[in-house]
This record gives structure tokens, sequence and C-alpha cells, in this order.
């Protein structure tokens, strides 16, 4: 075309990073055939060993644990901070016996694959991805380095692993999936006239939608009905609080974080006429929910942290390490709210049950 | 040195963005909002056609055919609905939202385990992230051909007439509006299949995926054009794949050199800053540009096909 018989400077400098790329592509790729061939001889056709051996081996004794982290966001901060934690507990000390590699995504998609080649291209012997985004793209990247999921809701939807019990590949993990039956339970046990539940979740979060399914079984299990009231942006919740406070005797918002983002929202329309709000996470309670069985987001980072020190010691393999769930937590009620909404907490629940207050300045 | 071919692999991938919005903004001279909704549509579609059985290469090509129709309608809202373009963009965009969570039925929908486009490559055993170059290589041969010829037939040359002047174009008997349809249409399909490519690449798609990337395809055009300056219509596509290359390397640079990625949208920024002042400063220290200059003389390129220095 034109660029043959007309060439400014600039159609120069064009054509000249065009052939230093292509330069880099043939170089790399005749580099990558030539060692790869080196491998074969060298070891008599074990390539693959050869080289996954290669890659996991330590330099100066050093470990090395690459974290991705999909956003900074309390709940998130508090389980990175837990594996952190848990892993000086094992005896892994950032800087001291291992390195600990730090990316995080915040929220943007477009950076996590790269974010995660890097991370395994630093030959991390455990990567940790926080959050479904984050370990979905480190995943992708890689199918050998094993992999520690934290905060994941509902890894076998993700795609992630085959099995809960036995994820048979190189991830596994700690679900966050919080006891969703026990909370909706809850909700009966403080309000046992309820005959209708709202369910309150953001439709762009792939993590409530699981919850939302089991949650409406256990509801149904207990002879209520319930009523979906997905949300596209915390822009909508203000409306949609209204319509089901009308139509629901108490609300239910699974993890979700777009509805955490809002809760003051929620709270405050929903006290208007005095409608109930269970939740899944403390933090929510303690902005005006009424109660919920939590899941403390640290502990998660812990329990994350443990899977990631025991791979490190070789004392597990992914594949066979069962994910953890969380069956049970700590019972969660607002005494403020449940007695300005006029429920009286039955007292085998007040025994056991932590009660708070709404916190200063979060509502 | 993996990550460096990755880089470019994903540059390519991400061109197709750029080339997209070059359709529309650099020609047509309009921004084209529906971008942010059309790239995770292709992407939406694609995946959850593989997920249905779908040959990856037809779930990319209904993918394509997704992003055509979003542009269309984005369209039809400006010419025939008289709706400011960049409303009609975002009205589309924020539609799409919801018509992702229709036809994957989930905010985010996995590819693990299930085939996709760059499988034909595996009985190659090809070196790593090499499926991802030839994959790219592929799809920007083929789109800067098609883009050629299409630049070339006269249908091409109404085109960029109406990008440079409505009303002289309109005169001389071009259905303007038409072509501005053919536009947004031609545009979201090229982002759609940048969408669609990406989301194999990345292994998944999710509604939110398209957030901020408009920045990356303008990136791509602006670091073309402020780099090479002065070129002939060919090479100015060219361009724009390789500043689409370049803004990935730059990136991994920035993860590279250790900064908290916490920060990075800051440091892209910068990034992207400096590329859009670079001109000024030339400007300053009176220096042409090449790209003003080309520009000027568009008609004289457009008709002949060269650039006239």
């Amino acid at each position: 075309m034109s660029y043959e018989n007309h060439q400014t400077s600039h159609g120069k400098a064009l054509t000249a990073t065009i052939v230093v790329i292509a330069l880099i592509l043939v170089g790399g790729f005749t580099y990558e055939l030539g060692r790869r061939a080196g491998i074969k001889q060298a070891s008599g056709g074990k390539a693959v060993s050869q080289s996954v051996q290669s890659s996991t081996g330590t330099k100066n004794g050093m470990k090395r644990v690459g974290i991705l982290q999909y956003v900074s966001h309390p709940a998130l901060d508090q389980i990175h901070k837990g594996v952190v934690d848990e892993l000086k507990k094992e005896g892994f000390v950032d800087g001291k016996n291992i390195q600990i590699f730090d990316q995080n995504g915040q929220a943007d998609q477009s950076k996590l694959a790269t974010m995660s080649e890097q991370l395994v291209n630093k030959k991390s012997d455990v990567l940790v991805g926080i959050a479904t985004p984050a370990a979905q793209a480190l995943a992708n990247a890689t199918t050998t380095t094993p992999i520690v999921l934290g905060a994941v809701t509902d890894p076998v939807a993700a795609g992630l692993v085959k099995d809960m019990k036995a994820p048979g590949k190189n991830i596994t993990g700690v679900s966050d999936q919080p006891p969703v039956a026990a909370e909706i339970k809850l909700g009966k046990q403080l309000m046992p006239q309820a005959k209708t539940v709202g369910m309150l979740y953001a439709s762009t979060e792939v993590n409530s939608k699981s919850q939302v399914k089991t949650a409406t079984k256990a509801a149904e299990a207990l002879g209520m009905n319930v009523e979906k009231f997905p949300v596209p942006s915390t822009n909508e919740i203000a409306q949609t609080v209204q319509v089901m406070s009308d139509k629901c005797d108490f609300i239910y918002t699974p993890l979700d974080n777009t509805i955490a983002n809002a809760m003051p929202t929620v709270t405050e329309e929903a006290n208007k006429k005095g409608r109930p709000v269970i939740n899944s996470v403390d933090t929510m309670v303690k902005q005006g929910g009424l109660a919920t069985i939590g899941v403390n987001q640290y502990q998660l980072g812990i329990q994350t942290g443990k899977m990631a020190a025991q791979i490190l010691k070789g004392k597990g393999k992914p594949a066979t390490m069962p994910v953890y769930t969380f069956s049970t937590g700590d019972t969660i009620i607002n005494k403020e709210q449940a007695q300005r909404l006029g429920i009286t907490i039955p007292d085998n629940l007040r025994k056991s049950a932590k009660l708070v207050s709404t916190e200063v300045g979060k509502q | 040195m993996s990550m460096i071919i990755s880089s470019i692999g994903q540059g390519m991938l991400w061109s197709m963005l750029g080339l997209g919005i070059f359709m529309t903004y650099r020609i047509l001279g309009f921004p084209d909002m529906t971008t942010e909704g059309s790239f995770p549509l292709g992407g939406a579609v694609c995946v959850a056609a593989i997920t249905a059985g779908v040959n990856p290469f037809l779930a990319t090509l209904l993918g394509v055919l997704a992003g055509m129709c979003a542009g269309l309608v984005t369209g039809l809202l400006y010419t025939k609905g008289k709706i400011p373009v960049v409303l009609a963009g975002i009205l589309v965009m924020s539609a799409l939202n919801s018509v992702m969570l229709f036809v994957m039925k989930s905010p985010n929908l996995s590819l693990l385990n299930l085939p996709k486009i760059q499988d034909v490559f595996i009985p190659l055993n090809l070196p790593t992230n090499y499926d991802t170059v030839f994959i790219g290589l592929l799809a920007v041969t083929i789109v800067i051909g098609l883009m050629s010829l299409f630049f070339n037939t006269e249908f091409g040359q109404a085109y960029i007439a109406t990008g440079d002047n409505e009303s002289m174009a309109k005169s001389l008997g071009i259905h303007t509006e038409r072509m501005t349809n053919v536009g947004l249409m031609v545009s979201n399909g090229l982002i759609a299949l940048s969408g669609a490519l990406i989301s194999q690449h990345d292994g998944y798609a999710d509604v939110s995926k398209g957030v901020g990337t408009i920045v990356i395809g303008l990136s791509s055009i602006i670091i073309g054009e402020v780099l090479f300056g002065e070129l002939s219509f060919f090479q100015r596509m060219l361009a724009t794949v390789v500043g689409s290359i370049i803004y990935q390397l730059l990136i991994l640079l920035v993860i590279r050199l250790g900064f908290d990625t916490t920060y990075l949208k800051f440091f892209s920024a910068v990034v992207l800053s400096m590329c859009m002042l670079i001109p000024q400063f030339r400007r300053a220290l009176h220096l042409t540009t090449g790209f003003e200059k080309y520009f000027r003389k568009n008609d004289v390129v457009a008709t002949k096909g060269k650039a006239n220095a």
C-alpha cells in the first residue's frame, strides 16, 4: 500500500517499532524452543517434570507467596491481614524466610491477567486469590502453582474447583459462604409470625446468586414465601426497600458488596416502615441491621493463611485438600434495633448471642 | 521474557478495541459510550455460547454480532431518534448491563475447563503465551485487511467523507445517517470482538469488565498518534495496534517496577496524560506534529489512498 512509495520519518519509526516487536516475538519463540530442546536432551524426554521442578525450586531458601486482591475494601483487607498474620504464626515471616508479593487490582479487571502472570513469573510457591475475579485470573495464569482461595463464595459455580470435597487440581481454599440457612432460621426465630421474606441483593454479583438460592430453600422449608429483589446498583436501593417494606415481613441480605456499601440506606428506609433486616455480615448489623450469624472476615483470612502454610510446608496438596466452609458463626443481634422494632429476643438467644448497638456515625 | 510476550499478545487482543474506537472517535469525530457496554457484551455472549456448547470460533462471531446490534441501536437512537450521540451511547451501555445478565443468567461466567479459541494451538505445543500472540496476529491481520478493503471501496470513501464534513457529504448525495449507523455497527462489532477474545484469554466473562475500557482504547490510539505522527491511513491502523501493545507494556512496566498497584489507575492516567501532553510541548516549541497535518489533508489521503507530505 501507500507506505512503500511514501515514507516520512514517522513512518520509519512505526516500521522500526513493528520490526522490534517482531524480533522480540521471534527471538522469544526460538529461545523457548531452543531451551525446550536443551532440556529434552539433558533429561531424556522428561521435559515437563524438569521445568516444573526448576520453577518451584527456591532461591536462597526463601519461599515465595503471591497475593492477588481484587479490590481494597474493609472485609477483603481483613482477610489479607488474616492471611499474613497466620503465615507469621506458622513461622513464615515476610522478609525473613518468605517473600510476600502483593498485587491489588482495585476492581480493574483489565489488569488482573497481567498481575497474575507477574505473580506466577516471580516463581511463587503458593498463590492466594482474594475475591472471585482475582481467583479466576490466577487460575487462568497457572495450572501448576498451588492456589489458595480467600473469600470465594461459590468456587464450584465460579468454575474454580470441580468438587468442594476433592478439588482435584491446583486450587483449594476457603469459601466465604455465610451460614445462610442458619441465618434464615434465626430470622424466623426472632419473628415467628413472619410469612414473607424479601431478598435484597445486587444483580451484578455472582456471589449473591448462590446464597439467595440456598436462602430461598431454607425459607421455603420453614413455610415462608420468598420475594426476590435484585438491584442493579446502589442508586436503586432506596425505592426497592420501600417496595419491599410493603410486601415483606422482614428483609434478608446475603453477603453482597453493593448492599454492604449502601447498608445505611437500607436501614433508613426499612426503619420507616418498621421492617427488620437480617444480614450476613457483622458489620452490617452494626450499621442498623437486626441480626446475623456472622463469620468473621479476619477468621476467614486466618483459615486461608493456615491452608497456604500447609502447602508451603509440603503437608498438603490442593487437589486433596477440601474447600473449607464455615457452617456456623457467632450470633450477633443489634439490641437497640430490636427494641425499636418491638422484637423480644428469646431467652436462649439472649444468653448465647453477642448483643451489639448501632455504631455511631455508621448509620 | 514471557511476560513481555504475554503483554504483546494482550496488546494485540486489546487493539481491536482501539480500532473500533478509531472508526467512530477519529473518523466520525464523536465519542461513542456504547464501548463500555459492547466490550463486556462481546465477552458475555461468547462465553455464554461456549458454555451452551457452541464452537469457540462461532461463539466469538456471535459476540461480534451482538456488539454490532448494540451499535445499531445506538446509531438508530442518534440518527432517527435525534438523541445526542453521547447520551444514546450511555443509554445503550446501561441497558446492556441487563442484557448481559439475561444472556449469562449470572453476573460472572467462567470458562475454566471449557474449550476456547486458543485451544486450536494446543497440538502445536507452542511456548507459553504464544497462543495469545498467534490469535492476536490472526485477528489483527483479518481486521486490518478487511478495514483497508472497506476504506478503499466507494462506500468506505463516503464514510470518511461523512466524518470530514457531514453537510458537504450530504450535498454530494451521501446517506450520512446510513454511514453513521454502519460506522457504529462496525465499531461496536470490533469492540465486542476484542471483548470476546479478552474474555477467552482471561478465562471468564463479567458484567463489570467494561469499566474503564474506553480509556484503554483511547490510550492505544493516542500513543500511536503521538509516537508516530504523520502516517498514511493504513499505517494509522497499524500505529493503533502498536500503541495498544505499548500501553500494555507500560502497564507491565509500572507493575514490574514495584509501584503499589493500589494506585495503578493513577499511574495509567499519568501515562495517558503525558502522551496527550507531548503535542502541546511540541507546539510550544514550534515543532509541527504529524497528526494535525495529516488530518488537514485527510481528504487527499482518502481519495488517493496515500499521505501527501
